[in-house]
């Protein structure tokens, strides 16, 4: 919830007072941040102790139960936009 | 991105496992996470603000926003079964795992508790190769097939971890939703794991 406002706080904030010739500097801030938390995301991975335990142990097993879920929830999502959304698709930012 | 998201989750598992989170700056990163999450949450809505007709457009949507999440938790079901099927894990349990929907640490305790630590350790796992899935295939989704089927493997984390790679290579629109699944995916996760486990 506390996501969603502080959200809501940066669209105000941009209604508000924002320069347009900031947005350049707004895409890079947000890369950091990205980056930063990917990285930290990582770090707690790689501190628990059962870390690499886990994933020889039961990975093959993990496998089935994160692939088959995954490809499932995008089998059943991507004719329901389709029909109900906007089917927009591109390249990534990165190429256009 | 990908590479440069590649190389910070590879170089964050490093510096955990050589014992380098006590360091100072990893340390300042990693107990600051949230406070970097709400600055990156700030400036996406200076995204989302710039782009002019976006709240309107979700406005919209009005009761179809909601077929995002009502078909990643279908579709994460049905997975489950299968997997629980190929794996000769119980329908309980199995079902109760895909329902975590990528919230690894929830799912892990939660099942954990309900079902023993090796399913515990299950879910733990395969919810955290779900993210990590959900990271690297969000590119590929948005080319191949269309950028809101992006927030479908992400489920539950598609309102925080998945979120940067959904600003990256979708859109201001797709964002809007990605948020608004991940609130009603993390909202459903607790209780979708109880009922699963206790309905099969």
């Amino acid at each position: 919830m506390d996501v969603i406002i502080i959200m809501c706080a940066g669209i105000l904030v941009s209604k508000i007072f924002f320069p347009i010739k900031w947005k350049r500097i707004n895409e890079l801030l947000q890369l950091i941040c990205t980056l930063l938390l990917i990285f930290s995301m990582g770090v707690i991975l790689g501190s628990r102790e059962d870390f690499l335990d886990t994933i020889t142990t039961l990975g093959s097993q993990s496998i089935l139960f994160f692939l088959i879920p995954a490809v499932f929830s995008v089998i059943a999502v991507y004719p329901l936009t389709k029909i109900f959304l906007n089917d927009k698709k591109g390249k990534g930012k990165d190429e256009n | 991105m990908v590479y440069l998201a590649l190389i910070a989750l590879i170089g964050g598992i490093a510096c955990g496992m050589a014992g380098l989170d006590d360091t100072l700056p990893v340390e300042m990163i990693v107990s600051h996470k949230d406070l970097i999450l709400y600055a990156l949450m700030f400036l996406v809505g200076i995204s989302i603000g710039l782009n002019r007709g976006i709240i309107k457009k979700i406005k919209e949507y009005h009761i179809r926003i909601f077929v995002i999440p009502a078909g990643i938790i279908a579709g994460s079901l049905a997975g489950g079964i299968v997997s629980g099927l190929l794996t000769g894990l119980p329908l309980n349990e199995s079902t109760a795992i895909a329902s975590g929907l990528g919230w690894y640490s929830l799912s892990g305790v939660a099942i954990g508790n309900l079902a023993g630590a090796q399913a515990g350790s299950i879910a733990f796992l395969s919810n955290l190769l779900r993210e990590i899935f959900s990271f690297f295939s969000i590119p590929l989704i948005a080319e191949k097939l269309n950028y809101p089927t992006c927030i479908a493997p992400a489920g539950a984390t598609s309102e925080d971890t998945t979120l940067p790679m959904m600003i990256r290579y979708t859109d201001g629109e797709t964002v809007v939703l990605s948020v608004f699944n991940g609130v009603i995916c993390s909202a459903a996760v607790p209780f979708l794991i109880s009922f699963c486990y206790n309905l099969f």
